[in-house]
């Protein structure tokens, strides 16, 4: 029996149609993927049925009833509920409190030894282990917050819930538990929406899956019919190869070497514990971890953008923790930071001008003391063309382009500088897969022209299939250092604060 | 391309004339309401700049002082410095110059000119670099220190010119007139033109030119968008920041200087009249383009112009203009803001489609 049918759901945003003429159907107790790149209308869809517009199109069926859902209330009471990707939970108050809240149902006196219970009770039934149901929120992991989020969904009778992109934030065994959870719940009758853009999840864990390309659904097949190469070829509409492409090469000097380094973080804690590793001209060195645990101040700290407390930082031989940034970009590093939009590139400038930024002073901008617009132009028109950034024409605004185009653009940028180290936070986040593949390529055409590269990254696929050696971050220390055919459980322990044996060099 | 240049023009021009259409309409009912008439008004008011020669002498005039301060905003505002403090700057600039054209008797016209340019450029400079500086280093917001040392430096004028400067010879507290040979002569024979205005529109080409074709106005603009980005992209904020406010100090500084040696040729403690002030709305006005800043600054000088006429010929308020001037400026932040919102809505339903 179809719990959910919507049918010919149109939504447009000004002139964009983020959703043509989309049908999406969910079975009674299964886990339908809702697959796509970033942009295919994936969250539009789901925000549709959540009752977040009330401008879109279509039919919507409930049981097979027809419904009219304009707002997340109407959409609760046709037992709808929607984790969010990111939590609506209220830090300090405890989970009880954040799970009733705004619930007509807990009534105007609490009984809050009763509500505790029920949270327990909920959480026993579905293997939750949220525990202590009076425990604070921020005293909780990430992975419990979203369990709490669930609770929250389900203590509110919904029966469909949808989840976005509830892995991002996870270790891999975090991943395996949740999935074991939600497994659980299909098995009672809940039906479950993911949306997703992880293959591998759709084909270890879903029933079902549909994918979106460009705001229209594709198809939707069983996931015991389907394949990772034909879904890679559904979501992009082209055959994407993202397997492991690095091949074994001589490398150079160490280029860069970090000596017991600590740092402290935006609160003032000390985010990097006392690190030491080195990367050498040529290779590829990952650093794995799940986010916040001290990589970006790590990697902050080496770019020069972060105050260290002690160690030391040696670039080519030399000591660079008393130089400030231009120096060390100077010298010949280069940076893709975390942000591509606060840290990367000029909103309100062109794609030229964000070409020219941090290379103001270079000659190949400059003719005597004053910027040349001729030389910009054909520089910029030259790395448009070579990095194939969309729309070509350099005087339109950074801001207007599409997330993969700006990190083109900075690639495009840092590249041209013809660095000795180039350090990747997270390039590829929030990226489609078509410059996913582009911007692991040029990373991997750097290391070809024996640039140290140092990559960080959440997503372990690509800090798998791109590195020479794998670091393991966690607490702000290295847990130690792998290679490629690692077992992901060794990994996953490891992410999670386990040490492996011999430890970090 | 080309296109996109004009497009790119046409845009930044729309709204500053749009606010000003609809600034002169709703002046025009205010006008209606209290019963004068709007014909004969804004007759008076074009006539007093643009009746004869020496008309148009008074609105060179009183455009001068307002270019040099519409000019420091503009840069200090490209860096997201918010600059209040051209007044102070101004008068800063006014005692420096005019102390020089008083004990320089001895020295010759030009070059006593340009001492006291210079030394204008210098007290801006430095009475800017106080609140840049603390920007830079401590963070204290600039607004507020700008906005207090506009108060230090007028008590300090009218400190001076009733004390140590004052011309006992006058009756009204004012300093001694500087030596004949600083007097740079009038424009145009016959006229109050003030020569500054030359000067200042070189300096805002020149100023065009540096925010738009050197490595340093490229940082200032940067900065003035994205401070984060600029730093990654290895740019010392600080210095920038700093540097930016002496520049924009110089320039009212400069604006000072022109003022003692064109028009006024002694100080008084009124000497500024807001200047510093109109600047900011001049600044806005013209989206902080030097070029623009040109326009606008004449326009606010027209308005200046027109309002002792208008008050002549049809009996109004001299308060009137700064009425007007407060409905453009009203008009020209309604329009700031519909532009901001503008492009926050398409940004954000680009961005939704996830």
């Amino acid at each position: 029996m179809n719990v959910v049918e919507m049918r010919g759901i149109y939504k447009y945003f000004g002139n964009f149609c983020a959703n043509r003429n989309v049908d999406f159907t969910l079975r009674e107790g299964e886990i339908h993927a809702l697959l796509g790149e970033n942009g295919a209308g994936k969250s539009t869809l789901m925000n549709c049925l959540y009752g977040m517009y009330n401008s879109a199109q279509g039919q919507i069926f409930i049981n097979g009833k027809e419904v009219s859902i304009t707002s997340p209330n109407d959409a609760i009471e046709n037992g709808i509920g929607m984790v969010h990707q990111h939590f609506m939970l209220i830090p300090q108050l405890s989970v009880t409190k954040n799970v009733f809240m705004g619930m007509k149902e807990a009534g105007l006196v609490y009984n809050m030894k009763e509500l505790d219970q029920r949270v327990k009770d909920m959480s026993t039934k579905f293997g939750f282990n949220v525990d202590d149901p009076t425990a604070y929120i921020w005293q909780l992991p990430v992975g419990v917050q979203q369990k709490v989020e669930i609770i929250k969904v389900l203590m509110r009778n919904a029966k469909i819930l949808i989840l976005d992109e509830p892995t991002a934030v996870l270790t891999p065994q975090e991943v395996k538990e949740l999935f074991k959870s939600l497994k659980l719940l299909v098995s009672q009758g809940y039906s479950i929406i993911l949306i997703t853009h992880h293959m591998s999840e759709v084909l270890d864990y879903c029933d079902r899956v549909t994918v979106m390309r460009l705001g229209e659904v594709i198809g939707s097949v069983d996931v015991k019919d389907t394949n990772e190469d034909q879904l890679a070829n559904m979501m992009v509409g082209r055959d994407i190869d993202l397997d492991r492409k690095i091949v074994p090469q001589p490398q150079g000097d160490p280029m860069i070497e970090v000596k017991d380094l600590r740092v402290k973080n935006d609160k003032g804690l000390e985010a990097v514990k006392g690190v030491s590793f080195k990367v050498h001209a040529g290779e590829i060195v990952g650093i794995a971890g799940v986010d916040g645990n001290g990589q970006l101040e790590l990697a902050e700290a080496i770019v020069g953008g972060r105050k260290i407390v002690s160690g030391d930082v040696l670039f080519n031989g030399e000591s660079v923790v008393n130089k400030d940034i231009r120096y060390r970009l100077n010298a010949g590093m280069a940076h893709i930071p975390d942000d591509r939009q606060k840290k990367g590139l000029v909103m309100q400038m062109s794609i030229k001008e964000n070409m020219v930024l941090s290379n103001e002073q270079s000659d190949t901008y400059k003719t005597g003391k004053f910027l040349d617009n001729k030389k910009i132009n054909a520089k910029a028109k030259e790395l448009v063309d070579e990095f194939d950034v969309r729309p070509t024409d350099i005087d339109y605004k950074a801001g207007s382009l599409s997330g993969g185009n700006q990190q083109k653009v900075i690639l495009a940028r840092e590249v041209d500088r013809h660095p000795k180290m180039m350090i990747a936070i997270q390039p590829t986040r929030g990226l489609d897969i078509g410059a996913i593949e582009f911007v692991r390529s040029k990373l991997i055409e750097e290391r070809g022209r024996q640039t140290a590269v140092m990559l960080i990254s959440t997503d372990l696929d690509e800090i798998l299939s791109l590195s020479d050696r794998i670091l393991v971050m966690h607490g702000g220390e290295f847990m130690g250092e792998v290679t490629y055919d690692v077992p992901i459980d060794k990994i996953g322990l490891m992410m999670a604060g386990q040490r492996a044996e011999g430890g970090a060099e | 391309m080309k296109k996109s240049k004009i497009k790119e023009i046409l845009s930044s021009i729309w709204l500053p004339a749009l606010a000003l259409v609809g600034a002169i309409l709703v002046s025009s009912l205010v006008l209606m309401i209290f019963g004068y008439d709007v014909g004969l008004s804004y007759q008076a008011m074009i006539r007093a700049s643009f009746n004869n020669i020496r008309t148009v002498g008074n609105l060179v005039n009183n455009t001068t002082p307002l270019l040099f301060c519409g000019l420091a905003v503009a840069i200090s505002y490209r860096s997201s410095v918010f600059n209040i403090g051209a007044e102070g700057q101004f008068i800063a600039g006014c005692i420096a110059s005019c102390w020089i054209g008083i004990i320089g008797k001895g020295i010759p016209g030009p070059l006593l000119i340009l001492m006291m340019i210079i030394a204008g450029a210098i007290a801006g400079a430095l009475w800017a670099f106080v609140p840049g500086f603390l920007k830079a280093k401590y963070e204290i917001n600039e607004v507020i220190t700008t906005i207090m040392f506009n108060y230090i430096a007028l008590q300090i004028i009218g400190f001076l010119t009733r004390t140590v400067m004052r011309d006992t010879a006058q009756a009204d507290p004012q300093s001694f007139k500087i030596a004949d040979q600083a007097w740079i002569p009038y424009l145009l024979p016959g006229t109050k033109m003030n020569s500054g205005i030359v000067i200042g529109i070189a300096l805002a080409i020149i100023l065009y030119i540096v925010l738009f074709r050197t490595p340093y106005g490229f940082n200032v603009r940067a900065v003035g968008y994205n401070k984060t980005a600029s730093k990654y992209a290895g740019i010392s904020v600080k210095s920038v920041t700093i540097k930016t406010m002496m520049i924009a100090g110089a320039l009212a500084g400069i604006g000072g200087a022109i003022e003692v040696c064109g028009s006024s040729h002694y100080i008084f403690e009124k000497i500024s009249n807001g200047f510093g002030y109109t600047g900011i709305a001049i600044s806005v006005l013209a989206n902080n383009n030097p070029i623009g800043v040109i326009l606008s600054s004449f326009l606010f000088g027209f308005l200046k112009t027109g309002s002792s006429t208008m008050q002549r010929m049809i009996n109004t308020s001299a308060q009137f203009t700064t009425v007007i001037q407060a409905i453009i400026i009203l008009f020209i932040a309604i329009s700031a803001a519909s532009n901001a919102s503008f492009k926050g809505r398409t940004k954000k339903s680009t961005k939704k489609g996830a």
